[in-house]
């Protein structure tokens, strides 16, 4: 026995004591609403020399439980951005105005309507506006997405300046923390450590962090990314996290750069957005995964529209008897540079007439691999990207890239898919000079009407074949088939055998100016034919002939179809087949369809692109391409679906935030009436402490009246 | 376990806005009688909406492509019938005329009423439609489709148009033929097939006409060379033994050889000669060429027959032959458009009816995807409403415990 205190000692300390017991508790009560508290205890030791000591007061905690609820923060954030943006989106795409779908069948409908009666203005007009309605529904649709886009960026931008502002307060309170911890030996400091706790629960809900205890034992913490880059460093210093983009300014790659001060090189570091978890994380991969792919799955569905009703139109010809025009503008690109080549120089795209189903949703970065002696390209490297700059894949997973492009070094040279490029600058480029086109992304948003004069629909085929009165065979037509209008003079390789001016090419006009275009194909017996130019001039006599079908197409194949037509890609344009038995003599004249207002041929063919399967699929030119709706029903699906199992991700991460959520309060959340009946328990100690006091006070004073 | 202050508000107060959440969702359903109110509902569903509203869409446009031709094809049927009719009261009044006591003044009379029935039978094939387009005028319906000119020489009513013909849709693949050109209906009808003398070596000719119109009108059109004239000549050369030959002069070749009698009737492919002749002796005939002409076209020519004074028999009598099988031929063609126009309106009917179940099958699949079940959504209702009603009685009550209440 050892205790050598007096009673008046033992009473002050467990005085004290349960001063400081009802401290702690008065304090649990008071903070029971504060965000981010931990409970505290006050744990005492008895001395060996009798009484108590002064005791430590610790928050009460666990570890595993913390570190569940950090990660589960991260899972919910992620999932809590990408659900509420994917919403958004699944919300636009439910709204039945906005439906692309609808607009589509309106459109083809209205075609339809005036193809039962081609002559009827008001009917055309409907055509016009119910195109004019679809654009706009395709705008509207657009436009929403690219304001998403925007407005990401602005989110990109805060979220990443509020995850800075907490990396650095994360140092700060280390260093806050050391401090204290010097300060005050038996203490815990435990506002800050709740303080730097709540901060780094925030930072894990903007991104996915792994912490750890300092290995110097100061309980200071290490933060850094999952994927491994440090943001807080042991001795209070951290690295920030910033925003830019190659190539594409509005495209934000997410870096992350050192804060050295003084003599030290900075340095930034690229980080895979995907991985990077939270809600910024959850944003990119909205980005990513749903609102990029689903922007360039309309443009492209935009562009295969316009292209394939402006070809058929092309084919036709209209109310004023010309060959048909545009009916909507198909936007064109303006390229961007990357980082490293001169932003100055200009690169410009655009769809190839006609070839609108070949495109895909790619981006294509073109990489000048060869200049001519004024410095224009004359070679390059095309690569397809994903919207977020990943490679695209063909079927065996291969990246597809194009080499040894040939370039013309004027005009527009045509590249796979459907896309064509000018570098319209004057010169300067160099090898390795690197471009980025966008066809597909602004694409829905960017096309306008060509025309609002109802007649420059061009619903009549510019031909008409007659059979001959006197014919006595019994051969009537069943197709007449257009397939190039392109009016060229000049006779460039796309030439057809139209003049523009409402007839079809004599030998003055024809290439080779020997024969003109055939317009006329005579009968010398029921296997053969000679086809004649519109002076009557033999072009060539076919032979052996065993079916009608585009005897055109066979006189072409025959020996003396002249080498100036072949020459050509589509020359003369048109074609036709009949089917019955003909006799010698029979004669079928093809002309330009003069006065034909009544005719309805383009118009049907015009309605059957509602049917045409015109939007490819993938990249691989094998696959079969889609019809317009279908590929619309297929945006709708992806991104519902992507709603939906965000649905499900999110309702998963909810449980889990709050299962671990429920785990920490159980351990270290205030409960009122722990805490009153400790607040009964201590005040009775206090007073049983008081009462030590006073009884060695009677003793005292007991021993001085004996003395007395 | 131990269970904190906070923990108590927290737990009721998550189950609560679930249920509310639920509660939202299954009204929203029930209000909308949706089940797929966002593509996310049912992604797949949503797009099967999609093509399934797509088809309903062109399912409408079909019906109301199907009622326009319908309606085209039932006013052709109306004009050709009563072409039709027209026609058959022209050829009674031909035929009367060629009775043998008609007078000079009678067939006058008979010619006025052809006329008339002439520029009727015109009136008809230049029909317009509602939107006064020529309705056989084929492409180019603006412009009037026959033009009458009484002083042309040759064929005095002659077509403009041309052979165009428009479809109509009326299912994803079949388009039916909405208009036909008057050139079909109309202008591709062959005339009297006939044949002409063309020279005699010794040989009288007392009669040389056909007896049997359908045996003539097959010789000529198995040996009717359109391209070589001179193999349309056939010559008649008397040979011994009370026989006659018949040769192609083009080629050459014995086309037949016939018994023969000078003075008497013979008969080679329906063309009913009477001759005389020796050996040696032969006549030559030609197979005219085929001539088209329009059932107006053909009345005008009866009519100037008609209103010609001092006409020959003999010249009557084929005129009248050449009439009637004109108008023959012509009905023959106008009878072959009328049933093709039937053939087609079954067609338009049969698709209207297949379109309606069509119809009717789409909107039964779309209905069953999107629509919401009432009686499973009204019963999910209530089970939720249950749920947050009793989340809501308890809240407070367990709440409201504390032992500071009882200190």
């Amino acid at each position: 026995m050892i205790r050598s205190t007096d009673l008046f000692s033992i009473a002050t300390s467990g005085i004290n004591a349960s001063n400081r017991l009802l401290n702690t508790t008065s304090n649990n009560i008071a903070n029971v609403n504060t965000k981010g508290y931990v409970r505290e205890r006050t744990e005492f030791k008895s001395q060996l020399v009798g009484g108590v000591d002064i005791g430590t007061t610790e928050r009460v905690i666990n570890q595993f439980a913390q570190n569940q609820l950090r990660r589960d923060t991260t899972q919910l954030g992620e999932f809590q951005a990408f659900k509420q943006k994917t919403d958004g989106l699944d919300n636009v795409l439910a709204n039945e105005a906005n439906s692309i779908s609808t607009g589509l069948s309106e459109f083809f409908a209205a075609i339809q309507t005036s193809s039962d009666d081609p002559t009827n203005l008001a009917s055309r007009d409907l055509v016009l506006s119910d195109g004019q309605a679809l654009l706009r529904r395709m705008q509207s649709l657009s436009n929403f997405m690219l304001d998403k886009e925007q407005e990401l960026n602005l989110e990109f931008e805060s979220q990443v300046n509020r995850a800075n502002s907490l990396i650095q307060s994360i140092g700060e309170l280390n260093e806050a923390i050391i401090v204290a911890n010097g300060n005050a030996r038996f203490d815990a400091p435990g506002a800050l450590l709740n303080e730097r706790d709540l901060a780094i629960n925030e930072l894990a809900s903007l991104m996915s962090i792994e912490v750890r205890e300092s290995p110097n034992q100061n309980d200071s913490k290490v933060v850094n990314l999952t994927s491994g880059e440090s943001l807080v460093l042991e001795d209070g210093s951290f690295n920030i996290l910033e925003l830019g983009g190659d190539a594409d300014p509005t495209f934000k790659q997410l870096q992350l750069a050192t804060s050295f001060t003084g003599a030290k090189q900075n340095t930034t570091l690229n980080i895979f957005e995907d991985q990077l978890g939270g809600s910024i994380g959850g944003l990119f991969r909205y980005r990513d995964e749903v609102l990029n792919p689903a922007q360039r799955d309309l443009g492209q569905l935009a562009l295969a529209f316009t292209d394939a009703v402006n070809t058929q139109n092309r084919l036709g010809m209209d109310l004023d008897q010309q060959l048909g025009g545009d009916i909507f503008v198909a936007p064109t690109f303006q390229g961007l540079t990357y980082d490293g080549t001169d932003p100055n120089l200009s690169i410009v795209g655009q769809i190839t007439q006609g070839a609108g189903s070949t495109l895909t949703d790619a981006d294509y970065k073109i990489t000048v691999t060869s200049v001519t002696a004024t410095n224009l390209p004359d070679e390059v490297t095309v690569e397809l990207l994903n919207g977020d700059g990943s490679p695209k894949v063909d079927e065996s997973n291969a990246a597809i890239v194009f080499t040894n492009v040939l370039i013309n070094t004027t005009g527009f040279s045509e590249l796979p898919n459907g896309l064509e490029i000018e570098f319209d600058s004057a010169g300067g480029y160099g090898v390795g000079d690197e471009f980025l086109i966008q066809p597909t992304r602004r694409a829905a948003s960017d096309i306008e009407m060509a025309t609002n004069r109802a007649e420059d629909l061009a619903f009549a085929l510019p031909i008409r074949v007659d059979a001959d009165l006197d014919n006595l065979g019994g051969a009537t037509l069943v197709a007449t088939e257009v397939t190039n209008t392109t009016v060229d003079a000049a006779l460039g390789g796309q030439a057809s055998a139209f003049d523009g001016s409402g007839g079809i090419h004599d030998f003055t006009a024809a290439p080779g100016g020997a024969v003109g275009a055939p317009v006329q194909i005579d009968f010398t017996s029921a296997t053969s034919y000679e086809v004649r130019d519109v002076d009557g001039n033999l072009i060539v006599t076919v032979t052996g002939v065993t079916d009608y079908n585009n005897l055109l197409e066979q006189a072409s194949n025959t020996a003396g179809w002249p080498a100036a037509f072949s020459a050509l890609d589509n020359y003369p344009g048109y074609d036709f087949s009949l089917e019955g038995e003909a006799r010698a003599g029979d004669s079928f004249t093809i002309a330009y369809n003069t006065d034909g207002f009544n005719d309805n041929r383009n118009a049907l063919a015009m309605g059957d692109l509602q049917r045409a399967n015109t939007v490819q699929l993938s990249s691989n030119s094998n696959s079969t391409p889609r019809t317009f709706h279908e590929a619309y029903a297929s945006v709708v699906s992806r991104v519902g679906e992507d709603a939906a199992s965000a649905d499900v991700s999110l309702q998963a991460a909810e449980a889990m935030f709050a299962d671990s959520t429920e785990w920490n309060q159980a351990i270290s959340g205030v409960s009122l009436d722990e805490e009153a009946a400790n607040l009964v328990r201590f005040q009775q100690t206090y007073a049983a402490a008081a009462r030590i006091l006073s009884a060695a006070q009677d003793m005292f004073d007991t021993i001085l009246s004996v003395a007395r | 376990m131990r269970i904190s202050t906070n923990q108590i508000f927290d737990l009721n107060i998550r189950s609560i806005l679930e249920n509310q959440r639920g509660l939202s969702d299954t009204q929203q359903q029930l209000a909308s009688g949706k089940r797929i109110n966002k593509p996310s509902d049912d992604p797949i569903g949503a797009a099967q909406v999609v093509r399934l509203t797509e088809e309903l869409d062109k399912l409408t446009q079909y019906q109301r492509n199907n009622d326009l031709l319908a309606s085209s094809l039932e006013q052709q049927e109306a004009i050709l019938r009563s072409i039709n009719s027209s026609a058959n009261r022209a050829r009674v009044l031909v035929i009367q005329s060629g009775a043998g006591y008609t007078t000079d003044a009678d067939r006058k009379a008979i010619g006025a009423e052809i006329e008339q029935i002439r520029n009727e039978i015109l009136d008809l094939m230049n029909s317009q439609n509602e939107q006064g387009e020529y309705i056989f005028a084929g492409f180019q319906s603006e412009s009037q489709a026959f033009e009458f000119n009484p002083a042309a020489s040759g064929n005095k009513i002659t077509f403009s148009g041309d052979d165009g013909t428009n479809q109509v849709q009326l299912s994803d693949s079949v388009t039916v033929q909405s208009s036909t050109s008057g050139r079909v209906v109309f202008e591709d009808v062959f005339a009297r097939l006939n044949f002409s003398l063309s020279g005699s070596a010794g040989i009288t000719v007392n009669q040389a006409s056909i007896s049997q119109q359908g045996t003539f009108d097959n010789f000529h059109k198995d040996n009717y060379d359109p391209v070589i004239a001179a193999n349309n000549e056939f010559r008649l050369t008397v040979i011994a033994g009370n026989q006659i030959e018949v040769s192609n002069v083009g080629t050459g070749a014995v086309v037949d050889t016939l018994d023969f009698q000078s003075g008497q009737t013979l008969n080679f492919q329906g063309i009913e000669f009477e001759l005389e002749g020796t050996v040696g002796n032969s006549v030559n005939f030609t197979l005219n060429d085929p001539e088209k002409k329009n059932i107006a076209e053909t009345l005008n020519d009866m009519f100037l027959v008609l209103t010609t004074d001092g006409i020959a028999d003999g010249d009557f009598r084929e005129a009248i032959n050449d009439v009637l099988v004109g108008i023959d031929n012509g009905l023959a063609a106008i009878g072959l458009e009328t049933s093709s126009l039937g053939g087609r309106l079954n067609v338009a009917q049969s698709i209207e009816e297949t379109n309606l179940d069509l119809e009717i099958a789409n909107k039964t699949a779309r209905s069953a995807i999107e629509d919401v079940d009432y009686a499973k959504a009204s019963a999910e209702f209530a089970k939720q409403e249950t749920a947050l009603s009793a989340a809501l009685q308890t809240f407070p009550r367990v709440t409201s415990l504390s032992l500071f209440d009882f200190l």
